[in-house]
């Protein structure tokens, strides 16, 4: 069994900030710890100081039962990784080294085929076999065998760019749960997972007798898997020996009780204060005071050199004012509707107030929904048309707007759009604040993280006076306050809302739901449905 | 892992290498082949077993050629 203790880790960013000071815990044997805190708090970096590629500036880590991790990027691989490399990349490094020499060996051989060269090959054979490396080829065959249904001889050369990203992630991760090490880093297993792909994530995780540290914004997985929550916030790291469940509470408390032993330690440190100078008037009046007052000068200078205690951390302080506006009863009418090949002809009514989860399977027509509700051009047969005094705002996944990549957030706010009036730079700059996005104003829009994008086109909305909101997968890059911010905004808002998710914690604070099915029928449900399978269409 | 089993009790690989190699170089004589490939078989001791006959019938056939004048 292995575990991971931080011991007073400190981490300065290249420009002098310090991001991480005095970060001290300890993940036990078979923990499954969930690391959470804004973007670019540091979670990654914490990371990647516990995987050993950073030293940090201060402190140490220490860990025991070998250590096996998941970058953020796998996923996303579109380089010409096959599978044989990405397994042989995910084992312990002995397994590695031993891959390499044979790897090299074989090439030598290939090219001159000497007596030294055969000899260093049947040296790199035996290597490889004394470090396990046939007994990982076993294991590598049950991971392709699981994760893609195949065996790894069939597979080994294929591309990993062939795959999808979800096929990525459960290569990886099959691959470190049957792996020898006992210790796994988890940069978010659950991107480009589908809903049963996440069940099966959990199910795993929950499982394995590893120990496990994993980030991760899905709530649902947080609140089933985690039997502690790491948060990193305010330049350090602290830990609920609890759940996600009882997380809100005991982080609540942790703020509280922090403010208050500050504000105990400015008081105390105003009396000593206001007695120094009281003993400094005292004492030019009186030579027997002055002991006293040096004496009260060196105690109020040790108080000073032990410091306060930390700061509260300040609140991430997102407030999306999401006011909409009465309209009519009937907000969405839809007779017959037909997204040209994509599914069979449905009638919905979506009534003014509505909170309706537009939920299936990939590809089955959700987004093209959303968007021939928004006024894009999307071929169909069959009537829908908007109510009264309905005004559609619409959210697309991050990567919708090519035509925003490089332009600044005040740039866009300025100009405006058709709808949607420009305001000055007071404005824009004020708004952006109230959304925590103000320093990246300037910024291009590309170059803002994921969470930042997705707050800057909520703002986009507020500042539309859409009356219906049209989002697709609102909670993907968010972070878990972000999110919950999102939901609470969405809370007051006065109108209706239509969201394509995944986010089963985001989906429950639907009333209606809207499933688009695999067959092509789509079909009202009150509960929310998930496990749809993929659409499957000839191409 | 099994390791190679000791060279004074030859093994179905080491026979088959030895004859195979016995009609590619028909100029030397068996014996001396064998002997060939024993010592290959020795040198080559402690890898994978999967591996064994390979491995010695390419050395041996290395050390074979540089021995032709």
């Amino acid at each position: 069994m292995g575990y991971v203790d931080v011991t007073g880790v400190r981490h300065t960013l290249p420009d002098g900030r310090v991001l991480l000071d005095d970060v001290n815990f300890r993940i036990g044997e078979g923990a499954r710890a969930a690391l959470v805190g804004e973007n670019g708090a540091g979670k990654t970096t914490l990371l990647r100081i516990i995987a050993g590629d950073l030293i940090p500036e201060a402190g140490s880590v220490a860990r025991t039962g070998g250590l096996g991790v998941m970058r953020q990027f796998i996923g996303s691989v579109r380089d010409d990784t096959n599978v044989q490399r990405f397994l042989v990349d995910l084992s312990p490094p002995a397994v590695r080294e031993a891959w390499e020499a044979m790897e090299a060996a074989e090439l030598a051989l290939m090219e001159t085929d000497d007596e030294r060269g055969q000899m260093t090959y049947a040296h790199a054979l035996s290597h490889w076999g004394d470090v396990g490396g046939y007994e990982a080829e076993v294991t590598w065959d049950t991971v392709t065998v699981a994760a893609l249904g195949m065996p790894y001889d069939n597979c080994k050369y294929r591309e990993l760019s062939t795959l999808s990203g979800g096929e990525q992630k459960r290569l990886a991760l099959e691959a470190l749960l049957r792996g020898p090490d006992e210790v796994l880093l988890l940069d978010e297993p659950d991107n480009y997972l589908d809903v049963p792909g996440k069940r099966w994530l959990e199910e795993r995780l929950l499982d394995t007798r590893k120990t496990v540290l994993f980030v991760s914004h899905d709530r649902e997985l947080l609140a089933r898997v985690a039997d502690r929550v790491v948060t990193v916030e305010g330049g350090s790291a602290w830990v609920h020996g609890g759940g996600f469940v009882s997380y809100h509470e005991a982080r609540t408390a942790r703020h509280e009780r922090l403010a208050e032993l500050r504000r105990r330690w400015d008081e105390e440190h105003q009396r000593l204060v206001d007695l120094v100078r009281t003993l400094q008037q005292q004492a030019a009046n009186s030579p027997d005071m002055a002991n006293r007052y040096h004496a009260m000068q060196t105690r109020l200078a040790k108080f000073e050199a032990a410091g306060p205690p930390p700061d509260r951390p300040p609140e991430q302080k997102v407030a999306m004012r999401l006011r909409g506006g009465r309209t009519g009863v009937r907000a969405v009418i839809a007779e017959q509707l037909e997204l040209t090949g994509l599914m069979k002809p449905f009638d919905v009514e979506v009534w003014y107030g509505d909170r309706v989860g537009v939920l299936g399977a990939n590809g089955a027509g959700k987004s093209h929904f959303l968007r021939l509700l928004a006024g894009q051009h999307v071929p169909h047969t069959g009537d829908w048309r908007l109510g009264a005094r309905v005004v559609p705002g619409f959210f697309a996944q991050t990567h919708a707007h090519p035509e925003w990549q490089e332009r600044t957030p005040v740039d866009l706010l300025w100009h405006g759009e058709p709808g949607r009036p420009g305001v000055d730079r007071g404005r824009a700059m004020a708004a952006l604040r109230r959304y925590g996005i103000a320093d990246q104003g300037e910024q291009q829009f590309r170059t803002l993280s994921g969470g930042q994008q997705a707050r800057f086109q909520i703002l986009l909305l507020e500042l539309s006076g859409a009356t219906l909101l049209l989002l697709d997968e609102p909670t993907d890059n968010l972070d878990v306050l972000s999110a919950e911010s999102l939901e609470e905004a969405l809370g007051a808002f006065d109108g209706t809302v239509l969201a394509v998710t995944h986010d089963r914690w985001f989906a429950r604070s639907f009333d209606r739901f809207l499933v688009f099915g695999a067959d092509g029928q789509v079909y009202e449900s009150a509960e929310p449905v998930f496990d749809e399978t993929r659409v499957l269409r000839a191409r | 892992m099994t390791l190679a089993v000791l060279p004074t009790v030859p093994d179905l690989s080491v026979r088959s290498a030895s004859s195979r190699l016995a009609e590619e170089f028909p100029e030397l004589s068996p014996r001396s082949i064998v002997l060939v490939v024993r010592t290959c078989r020795e040198e080559l001791r402690g890898s994978p077993t999967d591996a064994l006959p390979e491995l010695v019938e390419r050395l041996a056939r290395q050390r074979l050629r540089v021995s032709l004048p």
